[in-house]
């Protein structure tokens, strides 16, 4: 190899100008916005529950849906952190998405409580873990192709989040799409395969975001 | 260092706005910050040169994820470890590549340790350049005589581990004499 005086010259010589990456909160609202765009087309077309107003009612219902939302913002928010070599020294934003998952694993748990006496069981099952994670493609490929434009340090990690927010506008999508008022149902075959899909996400952040 | 080359903040600004000058001020003191941090955790200089460069073509590369707005070491350091990270990896997988297995010289752990047709004597002076454990072991075995298990006792190893250090002197020592 040459000498360190060598290479410091040769890259000098490249030093054209370079617009700096966007800072993570604008990179994390351009991918909500791109979510968000995706789900209400989807919606548009697939159609709301029937009964999603007077499910809006039920405070369970309500809390389920807003912890939702706020582990959809905190994912991407997070992945959008995690481009950065240094976490843009934002390492909190980083974890955001763990106490939010806890809170909606506690809002599932009075949910399920709640749910006196339960509601009956659907006659699908793991049909619902494979729309999710249909509709999870294309944001998922999305993500990751802009994710590679910088460079992440923390590429598993990285990928994890990356497909657990991809996921997570999925899961949106069928909580306000799917007739279904069984809370087993939505834990089994809607939120548990979150962690299936962050055990994927580890894996592809090591192909797809190493540098 | 001057004040100058100390506000790597405004190097980098310079630098993204396509100042060469700057960009090349940057570089050389970042390579001065990184040289002692890499050489603390990498013995050999060659390796800490050619991954110090490794290092500098990633912060090239990844230039544009610093902005010059927030402090630019932990950014650089970041870049390092990262890197350092990898060249360890790929060290260490290296080295388990090319160690011996166990039941590779599992036949030779059947064999007697101690019996050899070369004496010590005549190639003492190739002994006692290995490893200070491997000499010590060869020496105790076949200068004074100690079999495996009492050399084990007596540094305190288990008699496995001695029969396996001995087995890579032997390695060592026999390349050494078929040159």
């Amino acid at each position: 190899m040459v000498n360190i005086e060598e290479l410091v010259e040769s890259l000098a010589r490249d030093a054209a100008p370079v617009k700096p990456a966007p800072h993570p909160f604008m990179l994390s609202l351009r991918w909500v916005a791109g979510a968000v765009v995706y789900l209400v087309a989807s919606l548009w077309i697939s159609g709301l529950r029937p009964d999603l107003m007077q499910k809006l009612d039920e405070p369970w219902f309500v809390a389920e849906l807003a912890s939702l939302v706020l582990i959809f913002i905190a994912t991407s928010l997070s992945a959008a952190v995690l481009v950065f070599p240094d976490l843009h020294q934002m390492r909190k934003a980083a974890w955001a998405p763990v106490g939010l998952f806890a809170i909606f694993v506690i809002v599932l748990f009075f949910s399920w409580r709640a749910d006196v006496p339960p509601a009956p069981l659907p006659m699908h099952s793991f049909e619902c873990t494979v729309s999710i994670t249909l509709f999870a493609l294309l944001p998922a490929a999305w993500t990751f192709f802009s994710m590679r434009q910088f460079a992440s340090t923390h590429s598993r990690w990285a990928g994890s989040v990356a497909l657990l927010f991809a996921f997570s506008v999925g899961a949106l999508w069928l909580l306000l799409h799917e007739l279904n008022n069984s809370i087993i149902h939505v834990i089994q075959w809607h939120y548990l395969p979150m962690l299936g899909i962050g055990l994927v996400g580890w894996w592809l952040g090591r192909r797809f975001l190493k540098w | 260092m001057t004040d100058k080359s100390e506000n790597f903040e405004a190097l980098m600004k310079l630098s993204l706005s396509g100042d060469k000058r700057a960009y090349a001020v940057l570089l050389q003191e970042t390579a001065r910050f990184l040289r002692p941090f890499l050489a603390r955790r990498i013995n050999s200089s060659s390796e800490v040169d050619d991954l110090l460069q490794e290092i500098l073509i990633s912060i090239h590369k990844a230039r544009h994820t610093y902005d010059g707005e927030r402090p630019y070491k932990p950014w650089a350091y970041a870049i390092a470890k990262f890197r350092l990270q990898d060249h360890l990896r790929a060290h260490y997988a290296d080295h388990l590549h090319h160690a011996v297995g166990l039941s590779e010289v599992e036949n030779d752990l059947q064999a007697p340790v101690t019996k050899s047709d070369i004496t010590y004597e005549s190639i003492s002076g190739e002994i006692e350049k290995l490893p200070p454990k491997q000499a010590a072991i060869l020496q105790m075995m076949h200068q004074e005589g100690y079999t495996a298990k009492e050399v084990a006792d007596k540094i305190g190893m288990k008699e496995s581990a001695v029969k396996v250090a001995a087995h890579r002197a032997y390695k060592i020592l026999r390349k050494i004499l078929e040159r």
